[in-house]
């Protein structure tokens, strides 16, 4: 059972961006798949039963801007941070959206995973093709999608596959 | 008084933003010191006193409840405080910090206020002023 609404996922993102990333977006529909971004990041919540899986998408231009805003850089220098910076502030991301959807769940059985980010290379198979999720947009340019999935009997470990 | 800190989360750039916190929150830093996840950091405290930790909860290897746990075992630190920044939402597992004697939570998202109130209350006021961002101390 999907226990997380849209509604949570946009207010989440929302506050997030807005404490952490001092960044205001905007909610749009789209078709989630066809966007191009470059980064992706994955966090689970896990129960005995199954998970919920929480998948960010970022363009690269967004990415590094919060990351710059994150980290208390010039935002005009933000093409200087650094790759591995940047894969970390999305983690940081993905964990604290994430988070904020653990405490709307409101149930002591799920536990959040340790998120990972990652870079979307030409041969990165995109595990949200398809699916329903929500836009958002800085400044009327797309800036990334969130997706919600929720996988039945893959309960038991709060680590994703590649957790480090 | 300057404190000397540890800084312990698997986020390099969350250790950074804490960092920045502490410094703009008027603390008056003197030796920092970070770990990436709890087992790190019990290496890092060997032979070193600090006088406030602050942690994250979710850390690959040694997280932050098993941190507190084994920290608490060692008599040099028993009574050292300990702050967790956490995305954590779990009533259970927040408790079970407590009852071990953590000094108190914030949770991600959080505000640098939140973070200074919480020091405030655990340590005491900050004797630096407020809002100057001290370049001295903790350079990571």
């Amino acid at each position: 059972m999907v226990v997380l609404q849209e509604r949570v996922l946009r207010d989440v993102i929302s506050e997030v961006l807005e404490t952490m990333f001092f960044t205001d977006v905007d909610f749009e529909e789209c078709d989630t798949g066809s966007l191009p971004f470059e980064y992706g990041s994955e966090t689970l919540l896990v129960n005995p039963r199954g998970c919920i899986v929480l998948n960010l998408r970022m363009g690269e231009k967004f990415a590094r801007m919060i990351t710059a805003n994150f980290l208390g850089l010039d935002e005009l220098k933000a093409d200087t941070v650094g790759e591995e910076e940047l894969v970390d502030s999305l983690k940081e991301f993905s964990n604290m959206v994430a988070g904020g959807c653990h405490a709307h769940v409101n149930d002591a059985d799920w536990k959040l995973g340790i998120p990972r980010a990652w870079r979307i290379g030409a041969d990165t198979t995109d595990s949200t093709s398809g699916l329903c999720g929500i836009c958002f947009e800085f400044l009327g340019e797309p800036a990334g999608t969130a997706f919600l999935r929720y996988l039945p009997g893959s309960g038991g470990s709060a680590q994703g596959p590649e957790s480090n | 008084m300057s404190y000397n800190i540890l800084i312990v989360d698997d986020s390099g750039s969350m250790r950074k933003v804490l960092l920045k916190t502490l410094r703009l929150s008027g603390f008056d830093l003197g030796e920092c010191y970070e770990a990436s996840n709890g087992r790190q950091a019990l290496e890092v405290l060997e032979g070193k006193w600090v006088d406030l930790i602050l942690s994250d909860v979710h850390m690959p290897e040694m997280d932050g409840i098993e941190f507190l746990r084994s920290l608490r075992q060692i008599e040099f630190f028993k009574n050292t405080p300990v702050v967790f920044v956490t995305t954590e939402a779990n009533e259970d597992r927040l408790r079970t910090l407590m009852e071990l004697g953590a000094g108190g939570y914030v949770r991600k998202p959080f505000r640098p206020e939140e973070i200074r109130a919480l020091l405030s209350q655990v340590m005491g006021e900050p004797h630096g002023g407020l809002a100057g961002e001290s370049s001295e101390g903790c350079d990571f």
